[in-house]
């Protein structure tokens, strides 16, 4: 006992004050420990916080391409990013192409005419690629770095890489936002309902007519299948009472953390509607919302 | 929570009855014992939790908290009394930690998932070492379930396990009933323990320091709430938060722990919020929020009992540590009475107890600046709901 060291014959003094000693140095460290100095606690026992990596700058260019890219902690719903399209009527071509270090997984989703198309990645023995043509279908490789595809082929073929990330994308603004003309219709701040959800959303009018909606420094609790509505209620609170209402579908939200910009189907026009839903049709959940504000 | 002691120092002396052959003495609680009512009160708020209030914690957590409270106690009272005393302390002790204590990942519902269930035995654990190794002239110096509590959520961090909500939810029928239960349960034992100044002094300056926190446009963030929580929310959810009530009426009010003396209770109340508000002003998250005020009572019950080691040992030396042969010691003047103040750091108890009150609020202030619970209470973490 700390309190009480007090042995009644040599031997156990000795061993009290030895327990005491070590009593002590285990309080002593446990004091140091739980103020976690230079990340010590979450290098022994691990942080729920993956470690930061490069933001992805656009959908159609690999993630490590951008060498001044922020970088972030922040994950995405995994989403898959364009690499590389080829399409030959060659019988055989040999195609390079990068995957990124971090990459989940990327997929190779090709189509050929005729005769028959077989793809192997340089030094392995089993094809990717092995069909009768015609024919279509999605090949999937989680190896990164350099790849050589050997492609032969008895007809014409077309070939798509894409690499599956969960960087967030943090798309600009495209250039038809600041041409004359453009105007923010709305503009509201995302919030949560069933999940958590931060971010600003704003809708423009373009000089054409056509609106588009832009997330800017948006995040939402990932998931697959959500989607971006337009519901006409102020702001909804829960899934029922979202549900209450007909809403209008904008856009898949396949990206769930980053910047990104979304063209509204022509058909809807957004001055109709007085909310933003983030919506997940697979389990029926209102996810968020963003109540928009006219600004004239 | 209170009401902490040896499970048997109360009613052993009852056990104490002639023995006869092999029979082994037993010692039964005693129905005015207040550490029952405060049972009955943390069930009655456990079982709200479990069917109306969607406590993240399982039947499961709950049982072996309380089991091993029960058996470690009881195992000490054995080795020492030889007697077999029902552990009302212990068992009070498992169970507030399983009120306070969530691991990261449980769900509610979920009522046989032993997820974490390590978490809560290590706050048991700690709990109870505290209680039965950390003692100054033969009393405990914290109370066991706030410095078991305090120890396990900054030792284990944010990833792994978090304190109940501030935030119980909506003001509907099964929150109005653990209001109800919090308040009938306060004057069912603060009464008896007589801590009803203590609570209520920690209260009116609690109250005005975080009221006057939330005019200052202070805020925190919560994984429970879009956007900061600021202006009356941040009053209102701190101040009024059934949580607080709880710590304030069934944990601050330890009669081992708390003074009895009703000046000493006002001190003692008014200096735990002074100290609560300070720790929790810088604090960005809710997490931060409830370690400061958690720490805020590891403290003070540390200070009275170090202040009264101290000028224990300034008056009277360090008897049997060599303080007379020391030529500072002797004497009466301040440099004296220091150094004799100091030898008491050779008691292994006080230099442990006054480690844990250095490092409570020291710890504590470190959290505003952990980028991962900042994520995780802004639900950044990826996972629904990481906690």
């Amino acid at each position: 006992m700390l309190g009480a060291m007090r042995g009644t014959g040599a031997r156990g003094g000795a061993a009290r004050r030895l327990l005491s000693t070590l009593g002590v140095l285990t309080v002593a460290a446990i004091a140091v420990f739980g103020g976690d100095p230079v990340g010590v606690r979450d290098k022994l026992l691990g942080s729920v916080l993956p470690s930061p990596r490069p933001v992805a700058v656009s959908a159609f260019q690999p993630v490590n391409s951008g060498a001044r890219a922020e970088r972030t902690v922040l994950r995405s719903q995994p989403w898959w990013q364009q690499v590389a399209r080829f399409s030959s009527g060659e019988r055989a071509s040999t195609l390079a192409f990068g995957i990124a270090a971090d990459t989940i997984q990327w997929r190779a989703r090709w189509s050929c005419a005729g005769g028959r198309l077989v793809g192997r990645l340089a030094g392995r023995k089993a094809p990717l690629i092995a069909a009768s043509c015609p024919d279509s279908g999605v090949a999937l490789a989680t190896s990164s770095g350099r790849m050589r595809l050997l492609l032969s082929a008895g007809g014409a073929w077309r070939l798509a890489v894409d690499q599956q990330v969960d960087v967030p994308l943090v798309e600009p603004p495209p250039a038809a936002l600041s041409a004359p003309g453009t105007r923010i219709v709305a503009a509201g701040a995302l919030q949560r309902i069933d999940q958590f959800a931060a971010g600003r959303v704003s809708v423009y009018r373009l000089a054409s007519g056509r609106y588009v909606m832009r997330f800017a420094d948006f995040y939402v609790t990932p998931n697959v299948d959500l989607e971006i509505r337009l519901s006409p209620l102020r702001s909804p609170r829960s899934t029922r009472q979202y549900l209450g209402a007909p809403s209008a579908y904008v856009a898949p939200l396949d990206i769930t953390a980053g910047s990104l910009n979304f063209q509204l189907p022509p058909n809807v026009d957004p001055t109709a509607y007085h909310s933003v839903v983030i919506w997940c049709p697979l389990i029926t959940s209102a996810y968020a919302e963003a109540p928009l504000s006219p600004l004239r | 929570m209170s009401a902490s002691g040896s499970a048997s120092t109360s009613s052993a002396a009852d056990a104490r009855a002639p023995r006869t052959g092999c029979r082994i003495p037993i010692v039964w609680p005693d129905r005015r014992d207040p550490r029952l009512r405060l049972s009955a009160v943390i069930i009655a708020l456990q079982i709200l939790g479990q069917v109306g209030l969607g406590f993240k914690v399982s039947i499961a957590q709950i049982l072996v908290s309380i089991g091993v409270a029960a058996a470690i106690d009881g195992a000490i009272t054995w080795r020492r009394e030889r007697v077999l005393a029902w552990p009302a302390s212990a068992l009070l002790t498992g169970n507030s930690v399983a009120f306070i204590l969530r691991a990261s990942g449980t769900r509610h519902g979920d009522w046989w998932s032993l997820h974490g269930v390590q978490y809560f035995i290590l706050a048991v654990i700690l709990s109870l070492a505290s209680k039965h190794l950390i003692r100054i002239r033969g009393r405990h110096v914290f109370n066991p379930s706030n410095v078991g509590l305090l120890w396990t959520l900054l030792v284990i961090g944010p990833a792994r396990v978090f304190p109940q909500y501030l935030w119980w939810g909506p003001l509907e029928t099964p929150l109005i009933l653990a209001l109800i239960v919090i308040l009938a349960g306060a004057g069912w034992v603060l009464g008896s323990v007589r801590r009803v100044t203590t609570a209520l002094c920690f209260l009116a300056a609690f109250w005005a320091l975080v009221g006057a926190f939330a005019a200052a446009g202070q805020s925190f963030i919560a994984i429970w709430h879009s956007g900061p929580v600021s202006g009356l929310a941040y009053w209102k959810d701190i101040c009024l938060s059934p949580e607080i009530f709880v710590f304030v009426f069934f944990m601050m009010s330890d009669p081992r722990t708390a003074p009895s003396k009703r000046g000493e209770q006002l001190a003692y109340g008014a200096g735990t919020a002074a100290l609560a508000a300070i720790l929790l002003l810088p604090q960005p998250t809710e997490f931060g929020v409830k370690v400061a005020i958690l720490a805020s009572l590891t403290v003070t019950t540390a200070l009275r009992r170090l202040a009264g080691a101290f000028s224990w040992h300034a008056e009277l030396g360090a008897p049997g540590r060599g303080a007379d042969r020391s030529p500072w010691s002797r004497g009466t003047d301040g440099s004296a009475l220091l150094h004799r103040a100091l030898l008491a750091l050779r008691e292994p108890a006080i230099l442990a107890a006054l480690l844990i009150t250095i490092a409570a609020p020291t710890d504590t202030i470190a959290l505003r600046g952990d980028r991962q619970i900042i994520y995780i209470e802004r639900g950044l973490t990826g996972t629904r709901n990481p906690q």
